[in-house]
């Protein structure tokens, strides 16, 4: 098929570019008709040292993470994905404008996944500028090392300017096989829960809320067979920044007074970060590669999936330490901005772990009056952090500490400001300003104990598609009934956050939604094809939570191209 | 009267919320360092400053010391800017200020409440709206390091700040 063709051109360009040898990275237009780009990815399996301990690897182009990809809008470029696995692979171009077949999820607009030995050729222009990233759409090989940044420059200027221009690109690696852990959740949920709540939590709770309130919410949360510590249901990972461990230590140099561009990529299987580095605010300009009005914060929560660029100026020659601590508080990933190689800051210790409400089940209405709880006696100071040595990465004896209330409360210093969905604000008007015609409804739906995930009580492949059509103006209702953040991520197209803002609604290709909460989205359904629409959770993806989304077109067109 | 013409407005919400104006006015009140409030009669130069989001055109200036210019402020972007001629220190004191205005619904992305009974001349700095133009004549007779900057919240990191060079 069309595959074939390209090639063979591949081929010819090789030829005609004169290229002799391994070439990763050749540009010219000579080379490939009119791409201006053209890449090599072998996929493999590798052995990566994290922390001076080897474990297994999936690499793509040679590298945990891949290597960034630097991109300039409006160009095309051409991508010869190899797959030197011994099982089916695919890179899915995560948050990219694109023709359905150069999406790369398998099953998906006619793109079928890259079979052992096989290359397969992405070609595309590229439509928009921005942080972006790509990972496999396979089984577990994202978590396994299959993820990278995509960096595009604008065909116009940058809202911003800066001296120096960094990835950082979070995730989880996990030592363990994740077929392994998937296995282990189905027979038992809690499996990876270290943090689960005791007797002696009962009786504390008694003691604050009283044995009424205590009892009841311990008898709801037996009810639904669920957890309020199931904030994160997979631990035990190390988390990465840039492929390094907290004590390998990545580091970004500066000189004093400089603007520097940190592209936050959350390329973790599982896990939702509260980011922040002490001492110095970060200025947010782009939420998912879509520039927004700059908002300064001092810290953000980070949905896996979604990215954000900041601007930081550190002003003086103290190393400034980036942490982002995963929400279960189960460990943290850790990097530094320092002036020369070697130099660390101060590690802070990990903040109270967050223990879910039944408010945040949307279960107590007007029941349960967070504003009487007092928050006075949780004595925060009172955690002795320098017994823990985090270097060994053993979080299962470790004493969680008091624990915050609310997902909302990401135990934020006073007088912080931690980033909300509402500061948002789309740099550019929103385009499309009609209402929208019609609304649909996304349950999220689970069944714990079963570690059973999906949309609208329907795992993949079992319930109906959502089928809009081309052109039409949509709302997106996400209703979460479960005790889980899920971020939202929808292939092919942007959606307009409903955070407030009227004509400036913030466009994102993933949606975190908290806990027991709604959440709405309007869209333009402008790209012809059947998109996946699912939980970027790893797990929650692959247990089911994943629907079809059909842009439904006269004549649809999944063939390669542009469109 | 000396009032430190780069506070007016943020002075105004400061004073509006109680506290700080007296030690806003002390702080910077060294407004003799930045230089002095010009004539248009006497300019010898006229500037023309073109605010973008989040940048100036030009983006850095030269300057003969003494020398008095005219800046023709034009707003071709879809937020509210500033220009303001201040030491970096100033700035910095400055866009505290700005973000408890934004704080208290007094500046938003494209507008503000302008100070009652104030004319935007004499001025070393102003707020400029989407799609506006806006003038200040400034006497270069300080000795102080500038830099002109845009103090709305987060513009001034994103690069809303030039360098003025001092020339013989």
């Amino acid at each position: 098929m069309k595959k074939e063709t390209l090639k063979l051109s591949r081929r010819e360009a090789l030829a005609l570019a004169g290229a002799a040898g391994v070439v990763t990275v050749y540009p010219g237009r000579r080379s490939f008709a009119s791409a201006e780009g053209e890449y090599d990815l072998g996929i493999e399996r590798t052995r990566i040292v994290i922390e001076g301990i080897e474990g297994d690897a999936i690499a793509m182009g040679g590298a945990v993470p891949a290597p960034t990809l630097r991109w300039r809008e409006g160009e095309e470029v051409v991508i010869h994905a190899t797959n030197r696995l011994d099982e089916p692979t695919s890179i899915h171009w995560h948050g990219l404008l694109l023709a359905g077949v150069m999406d790369g999820a398998p099953g998906f607009n006619g793109y079928i996944a890259i079979q052992p030995g096989e290359t397969y050729t992405y070609r595309f222009r590229l439509r928009q500028a921005g942080t972006y990233w790509y990972h496999s759409h396979s089984a577990f090989q994202e978590q396994a090392g299959m993820y990278g940044a995509i960096v595009i420059e604008p065909a116009d200027r940058e809202p911003v300017r800066y001296n120096r221009d960094y990835v950082v690109v979070l995730s989880d690696y996990l030592r363990e096989d994740p077929n392994a852990v998937l296995g282990k959740l189905k027979t038992d949920p809690g499996y990876y829960n270290y943090g689960k709540r005791t007797l002696v939590d009962f009786f504390d709770d008694a003691k604050r809320d009283g044995l009424g309130a205590a009892l009841e919410d311990r008898l709801a949360w037996g009810d639904m067979r669920m957890d309020p510590t199931d904030l994160a249901d997979v631990t035990g990972y190390t988390f990465l920044v840039n492929g390094r461990g907290p004590a390998d230590n990545w580091t970004g140099l500066y000189s004093p007074g400089e603007r520097v561009r940190l592209r936050f990529v959350n390329a973790s299987a599982m896990s939702i970060y509260d980011v922040y580095i002490p001492g110095m605010q970060m200025t947010v300009f782009a939420a998912d590669g879509q520039n927004v009005q700059p908002v300064k914060v001092d810290e953000f929560r980070f949905g896996v999936g979604e990215t954000y660029d900041v601007i930081v100026m550190p002003k003086d020659e103290a190393p400034y330490t980036i942490m982002a601590e995963p929400i279960d508080r189960s460990g943290y990933a850790r990097a530094t901005l320092a002036t020369r190689e070697g130099d660390e800051g101060p590690i802070p210790p990990l903040r109270p772990r967050v223990l879910l409400t039944m408010q945040d089940m949307g279960m107590a209405h007007g029941g349960m009056d967070m504003s009487g709880m007092d928050h006075s006696t949780m004595n925060m100071s009172g955690m002795d952090h320098s017994t823990m040595d985090m270097s060994e990465m053993d979080h299962t004896g470790m004493d969680m500490g008091e624990a915050v209330a609310g997902w909302a409360n990401a135990g934020t210093p006073p007088g912080a400001k931690a980033l909300r969905y509402e500061d948002l604000v789309s740099a550019k008007a929103n385009e499309d300003d009609r209402e929208p015609a019609h609304e649909i409804e996304l349950r999220l739906t689970g069944i714990m104990e079963r570690y059973m995930w999906s949309l609208n009580g329907a795992p993949f492949g079992h319930g109906e598609p959502l089928r809009v059509a081309y052109g039409d103006r949509v709302r997106i209702r996400f209703v979460n009934t479960t005790m889980m953040a899920h971020p939202m991520h929808l292939h092919g197209m942007f959606v307009e956050l409903e955070n407030g803002q009227t004509d400036r609604k913030p466009r994102k290709h993933v949606v975190l939604v908290p806990p027991g909460r709604e959440m709405s989205v309007v869209l333009t359904a402008n790209e012809p094809g059947e998109w996946p629409f699912h939980c970027h959770l790893l797990f929650h993806m692959e247990a089911g939570m994943m629907t079809r989304f059909i842009v439904e077109q006269a004549s649809v067109s999944i063939d390669g191209g542009d469109a | 009267m000396q009032i430190c013409a780069s506070f007016r407005v943020a002075a105004y919400a400061v004073a509006a919320m109680t506290s700080a104006w007296t030690a806003i006015a002390a702080e910077g009140m060294d407004l003799s360092r930045v230089g002095q409030p010009g004539n248009a009669a006497e300019a010898e130069r006229t500037i023309e400053i073109v605010l973008g989001d989040n940048f100036y055109e030009p983006a850095n200036l030269s300057v003969t010391r003494g020398e008095t210019i005219r800046f023709v402020i034009v707003n071709q972007g879809e937020f509210l800017h500033e220009f303001n001629i201040a030491t970096p220190q100033m700035h910095l004191d400055h866009q505290a200020e700005m973000q408890t205005m934004v704080d208290h619904g007094m500046l938003t992305a494209t507008d503000f409440e302008p100070m009652p009974g104030h004319t935007h001349d004499y001025a070393n700095s102003v707020l400029v709206r989407p799609g506006e133009t806006a003038e200040i004549v400034w006497r270069f007779t300080g000795d102080a390091e500038l830099e002109f900057a845009c103090n709305v919240p987060g513009h001034y990191e994103a690069g809303m700040a030039g360098t003025i060079e001092f020339v013989e």
